[in-house]
């Protein structure tokens, strides 16, 4: 057997994440991929069966990076708002730090690819972060809440900073800067309406 | 997956482009006790048919493919 060149899988991976975020998945093909990241098609073919298990691989090591990066020093049993608060730090920087990854998962939130991308991450998220919630309930510090409504309250605020700060712009054109203390005063509205 | 590139992994461009050709490749391939494993990724410009087999070679497959009036040719790394 002859050594995997690991450089030359990283170079494909990256490539094909560039082309997915840039040209969209419709082009996406592994022939073009291939004189992009300069090997041979049959190298590609060599790591991956067909262009479907190369979009599903890749999409599940980006979003199984996406949920490390999610839980660094996390833990399920911490107390809430100090878990909530690593949370919202770690998310704001992989969103704002990863604006390629950050696009590849959006273009394939909306694909055929989407299911076995988000049981992954689901997965992972379900055994570091699952038992966080369920944890402040039972220390009393904060109400019984389905996921849904959780999840509304207690991080979409926080991308909706993300996105005015990736559009430049909130309302009307006001220019708008993400910084961590505009962060911590949403949050601080966030822990107000979820701490009992 | 495996840390080294397996040999027995064969690579092919062919002309198996529509469905029923899929069909006819299908039962000869499906059948053979020398192939573990293949596919034809037919999104793919040059239809690439990928083998797993321990036993045959390059031109064993060639030889089958091109028996059932396929274009059939090894893709070289």
């Amino acid at each position: 057997m002859r050594p995997r060149d690991e450089n030359k899988i990283q170079g494909i991976r990256e490539k094909a994440i560039e082309m997915i975020t840039n040209e969209g998945l419709e082009n996406f093909g592994i022939n073009r991929l291939a004189k992009a990241a300069g090997v041979s098609p049959a190298t590609i073919y060599i790591y991956y069966k067909d262009k479907d298990d190369l979009i599903n691989q890749i999409s599940i090591e980006e979003g199984l990076r996406m949920c490390y990066a999610t839980l660094e020093g996390f833990d399920a049993e911490m107390p809430f708002e100090k878990g909530l608060w690593i949370q919202w730090k770690n998310r704001s920087k992989y969103a704002l730090n990863n604006q390629v990854g950050a696009s590849f998962y959006d273009q394939l939130r909306n694909s055929t690819y989407r299911e076995k991308m988000l049981k992954a991450i689901s997965d992972e998220m379900k055994k570091k972060a699952g038992p966080f919630v369920k944890n402040a309930i039972k220390r009393g510090e904060i109400n019984e809440i389905s996921m849904e409504v959780f999840w509304s309250v207690a991080i979409a605020p926080l991308y909706s900073l993300v996105k005015f700060h990736q559009d430049e712009h909130s309302f009307s054109g006001k220019k708008f800067v993400f910084s961590e203390k505009i962060m911590k005063e949403t949050f601080n509205y966030v822990i107000k309406a979820l701490k009992k | 997956m495996c840390n080294n590139i397996p040999e027995h992994i064969l690579i092919f461009k062919t002309n198996i482009t529509a469905e029923r050709d899929l069909f006819a490749v299908k039962t000869v391939l499906d059948t053979h006790h020398l192939i573990e494993q293949w596919n034809i990724d037919q999104t793919d410009v040059d239809c690439v048919l990928r083998v797993i087999s321990y036993h045959l070679s390059y031109a064993d497959i060639i030889q089958i493919i091109s028996g059932l009036n396929y274009f059939c040719e090894e893709l070289t790394t």
